[in-house]
């Protein structure tokens, strides 16, 4: 009974997911460099990765326009009104993750005496973080709502791990105040990596709404 | 087919197990419906689903057709009209319908809208209020009032269409059936008949056949979606466009057969 009658609409709405997806590429590249380079506290890779950020914004800028062109010229209906809506929302968060990983990336450039500390714990949330953007973007490229929803319930580790470190980081300031300019910067860093996992969570929300038509919560 | 609408509370008309056969051909296949009261219910489907026979069969249109056979029930506020004590002329005065391409009578606008009530027996004195709540309730009183004795032929299409539905509220009906009704008309004159069924709900049940989707999205509370003859879904519009139980349904408004 199905049979194609809007070629053209069907090849618009295609596109539209795989811009998704490499923007999404992007982001984990960014994110996975901007963190090595605080790892390794290397600058040149620092730099390489901030002058990414350009290539981002016209991701974003071409995602944004495929959604106009498709609401104004196609009215998509349903289901695909629905992807065409979160992938605007996805493209939002995913450009937060890239704006966090360039504050990240901008990190090494202010550790001039090495880190304070072995980067265990923050080392195991950004890791995380990894995991879940990888995977919500899986969930969004099959649709896959169950995914979605495992992946978000990572984000509770997240929130722990970087309450611990907090701590840690506070009582080490405490201690000995010439650490303090770079102990902030790693404060920093925790935040920004909650935050990436957050979004990570948001986007697993639209994928559930576009799957489902149901609005969620998983933060 | 998905039961959707099954706690309408004091539904104006109601549809149970409707089949209609046109010969050995079975156009309508046990259709069952609850349209509520003063709202705007649009009626989808491809060409030749049913739903313009199913339309006809709310005011007997279908009566008029040789080897039409009906089986089932429509209750117009809870009396069924295939009934045998049923008068069929007081049904088709209370069903106003419009069709679409305007078919104004070649007379003046005026004997246009007056020709209902004068055959229902109404006083002269009271006709020239009626034409003009009448004119005014189709929104073009503005564009008539003073050119009633002109012939209506020389309005515009769209001008045409809005004296056509002038026509059917003269006759004060309480349901008002639409079968394509901008089909033929341009963009502007199809936003203000649009608008004008908009209004026209508050005092009238208003059942619209349109093949235009954005139209149905636009303008009905209810969508119901017809497909070889069944009714797959009924429902709010709101949730049938944004999320649509069966999976025909959703293929069918977006675009993916037709």
């Amino acid at each position: 009974m199905i049979e194609m009658v809007r070629e053209r609409y069907f090849q618009q709405l295609d596109l539209l997911k795989k811009c998704v997806l490499s923007f999404g590429e992007l982001a984990e590249l960014i994110f996975r460099d901007s963190m090595s380079s605080v790892i390794d506290l290397d600058i040149t890779l620092a730099e390489k990765t901030l002058a990414l950020e350009f290539e981002a914004d016209k991701l974003e800028g071409r995602i944004e326009a495929s959604v106009f062109d498709l609401l104004a010229l196609q009215q998509p209906m349903a289901s695909d009104l629905r992807l065409v809506v979160s992938t605007l929302k996805i493209s939002a968060d995913l450009r937060r993750v890239v704006g966090l990983s360039m504050n990240i990336a901008k990190i090494p450039g202010r550790m001039e005496g090495g880190h304070v500390k072995p980067l265990i714990d923050t080392g195991k949330m950004a890791n995380i973080a990894a995991f879940m953007l990888e995977n919500s973007l899986r969930a969004f490229e099959t649709q896959d709502a169950q995914l979605a929803r495992e992946v978000a319930a990572r984000d509770e580790e997240v929130d722990k791990l970087f309450y611990a470190v907090w701590v840690e980081l506070i009582e080490m300031m405490a201690k000995d105040t010439s650490i303090i300019s770079r102990a902030t910067n790693l404060l920093f860093l925790i935040r920004y990596l909650e935050r990436i996992a957050d979004h990570c969570c948001n986007i697993c929300e639209s994928v559930v709404y576009l799957v489902t038509a149901k609005k969620v919560t998983l933060n | 087919m998905t039961e959707a609408i099954q706690n309408v509370s004091q539904p104006q008309i109601e549809v149970e197990n409707l089949n209609l056969w046109y010969g050995e051909k079975q156009a309508l296949k046990n259709i069952s419906m609850q349209i509520p009261k003063n709202s705007v219910t649009a009626l989808i489907g491809p060409s030749g689903c049913g739903k313009s026979t199913f339309i006809r069969c709310l005011n007997r249109m279908n009566d008029l057709i040789k080897n039409c056979r009906i089986e089932g029930r429509v209750l117009i506020e809870g009396k069924d009209i295939y009934g045998p004590d049923v008068d069929v002329v007081d049904l088709r005065k209370n069903m106003g319908m419009v069709f679409q391409k305007p078919n104004p009578f070649p007379m003046s606008i005026y004997d246009n809208v007056a020709y209902g009530p004068r055959i229902h027996g109404v006083n002269k004195k009271d006709l020239d209020g009626i034409v003009e709540q009448a004119l005014r309730s189709a929104a073009i009183w503005d564009e008539t009032s003073d050119r009633l004795k002109s012939p209506a032929l020389s309005l515009s299409g769209g001008q045409q269409q809005r004296l056509c539905i002038a026509r059917t509220l003269a006759v004060k009906p309480r349901i008002i059936l639409f079968d394509e009704p901008t089909s033929a008309l341009d963009p502007i004159s199809t936003s203000r008949i649009e608008e004008l069924i908009m209004n026209l709900k508050k005092d009238y049940t208003i059942v619209i056949v349109t093949h235009n989707m954005q139209q149905a999205a636009r303008i009905s509370d209810y969508t119901g979606f017809f497909l070889m003859g069944e009714l797959i879904e009924f429902g709010q519009t709101r949730q049938i466009f944004h999320n649509p139980q069966e999976r025909s349904t959703e293929d069918y408004i977006t675009g993916r057969f037709g």
